[in-house]
């Protein structure tokens, strides 16, 4: 069977241009297209992890000059966890979304695929706009006075960023007269160091805003607190993972230079203890949260960044963090619906996910934290070491208060939404019991 | 008329356009103003990734037997794209602003929104 990944951006792109014919039916076809979307994924997932790296070129023209898709087992990963969550969290919400919901959705899911599976930078630049406009109008969909304070909030950044990741485009296409990633990869040392630094500084801060990390994230609290549910969801586990993948393709592909390790490791650092700190004060249960994927996109961050060094721990410590961080935010910002978690499903959707954030084994984020810490221990980073520790403590802090003051007996959900949670926190479990992604680091990732 | 001194004007320009822009959606409270300075600055990148396309004394690139220089096609198309790009964020802007209008009776943001 011949493999087309186009078809993971083409078919919920086409999707959602064909859902204002048919109004009345918008969320069934949608649901249809991301139930098609998920399937294939998964399919493309296991064929990479047996047969090794895909690519595609798009209308014949093969690359440098054309554009081509390249997707290796992290970014199979990555597109599978995407489509996968998406797919969930659509049938939790999908009743209560209308045609327009519908098609902002596919938008999104299509635009943070594409960061994922492009091999080409403009093309990335394209679906992070693709992504952000979607996101900027799924937030603003509320109507309430918060959800448009925090759309125009994360507007305003997010153009910002766009121009900043096209400044940095421009200035590596000045040198190198080419788009192509691992083309811009392979003659990056012929660049002038100046212009160098500049566009990786550019890129940086520009995909640091999606990809929430300090100081850009100004944006995060007020636009997860302001979206509804289902939005809140949907943010924390594709365009933030996307953009963290974007930065660490950056960091790994382009610019594999030691001193960008050393920014993106302390960057990463100061994210987690500002997000975390800041999560610790919060009264708010959805700022909170969101202050928590705050700090975790920060240990994701380090995570990518002694990824380069220590290819044996660091790397998966980076999946395991995601899948976490994934599957527990996510089925978090579900239950926030209600105030208190009541029946057999909340309570396990909530125990689950804390545990699993706070780093209990044998769930999905022990594994990260553990890996995280042995490949720490590897470079002899013990301050760094020491400060994971402390957030930690203050992660378990907050979140013991937080299921503390919502464990009661009040409030009712409906049925899919139970489903729908209990199902995304189980992958924390399912991934912290298999070591199916430890096999999975193991293959070659990078290289063109 | 001396081609190769058209760039660094320009350069010159597109600094003063993203300065202008920053500038203004620091310093202004207005969301309107705001995002005026965020199309403002979306002109300066714009402008840069033409310059940085030019070559002196190309004429546009369609094909043609009379000129056998052409400046850099890429970037152009770049260009284009970006400008939808920023046509579109711009249009969802004001009809988010419009809401917050309709909402709060004014395009100040408030002091309660926290950055």
């Amino acid at each position: 069977m011949v493999i087309h990944p186009v078809l993971l951006i083409a078919i919920p792109l086409i999707t959602a241009f064909i859902i204002p014919i048919f109004k009345k039916y918008g969320a069934a076809i949608a649901g249809g297209a991301i139930a098609f979307n998920m399937g294939y994924a998964i399919g493309i997932f296991f064929h990479v992890y047996s047969n090794g790296k895909i690519y595609e070129t798009i209308a014949g023209f093969n690359p440098p000059i054309g554009i081509f898709l390249a997707i290796d087992s992290l970014s199979a990963l990555l597109a599978l966890i995407i489509n996968l969550f998406a797919f969930i969290n659509f049938v939790a919400i999908g009743k209560e979304a209308n045609y327009k919901f519908s098609m902002l959705y596919l938008l999104a899911i299509a635009g943070s695929t594409g960061i994922v599976i492009t091999g080409d930078i403009f093309n990335m630049f394209v679906f992070f706009e693709i992504t952000a406009v979607a996101s900027y109008a799924l937030i603003a969909g509320k109507k309430d006075k918060k959800a448009l304070e925090g759309a125009i909030k994360y507007m305003v950044l997010g153009s910002i960023a766009s121009s900043f990741i096209l400044i940095g485009i421009a200035l590596i296409y000045s040198q190198l007269k080419t788009l192509n990633i691992y083309d811009i990869a392979a003659r990056i040392a012929s660049m002038d160091a100046k212009i160098k630094w500049a566009s990786f500084a550019m890129l940086l801060t520009g995909i640091g805003v999606e990809a929430e990390i300090f100081p850009l994230n100004g944006w995060v609290p007020s636009a997860y607190q302001g979206a509804s549910e289902g939005v809140a969801s949907l943010l924390s586990f594709a365009p933030s993972k996307a953009a963290i993948y974007a930065i660490a393709r950056l960091m790994l592909v382009i610019f594999p230079f030691h001193a960008t390790y050393e920014i993106a490791l302390w960057v990463g650092v100061i994210t987690l203890l500002i997000g975390e700190l800041a999560a610790f004060m919060q009264e708010d249960v959805k700022r909170m949260l969101a202050y928590s994927s705050i700090g975790q996109m920060g240990m994701i961050l380090i995570a990518f960044s002694l990824a380069s060094q220590d290819l044996k721990y660091a790397l998966i410590a980076s999946l395991f963090l995601i899948v976490s961080h994934a599957a527990s935010k996510s089925s978090l910002f579900l239950l926030s619906k209600s105030e208190k978690m009541h029946g057999m499903a909340s309570k396990y959707t909530g125990i689950v996910s804390v545990l699993s954030l706070i780093g209990m084994p044998p769930l999905a984020g022990f594994w990260g934290k553990w890996y995280l810490m042995l490949a720490a221990m590897d470079e002899k980073l013990w301050l760094v070491i020491i400060l994971i520790f402390f957030a930690g403590i203050v992660e378990t802090a907050y979140f013991a208060r937080y299921l503390h003051r919502s464990i009661g007996n009040d409030g009712e959900l409906s049925l899919r939404y139970k489903a729908a949670m209990a199902a995304m926190a189980s992958f924390a479990i399912l991934f912290g019991l298999l070591p199916l992604v430890y096999k999975i680091a193991s293959l070659p990732l990078w290289g063109g | 008329m001396n081609f190769a001194a058209l760039t660094l004007p320009c350069y010159i320009t597109v600094a003063a356009l993203l300065s202008i822009g920053l500038y203004g959606v620091i310093s202004k409270s207005n969301l309107m103003k705001i995002f005026i300075s965020l199309s403002i600055m979306e002109t300066g990148v714009n402008l840069l990734l033409i310059t940085i396309g030019y070559i002196p004394g190309g004429t546009a690139p369609i094909e043609n037997a009379n000129f056998a220089k052409y400046v850099d096609p890429l970037p152009q198309a770049l260009v284009l794209t970006a400008i939808v790009i920023g046509l579109s964020v711009t249009a969802l802007a004001i009809a988010v602003l419009i809401s917050y209008y309709q909402k709060n009776g004014t395009l100040e943001y408030k002091e309660g929104m926290k950055w």
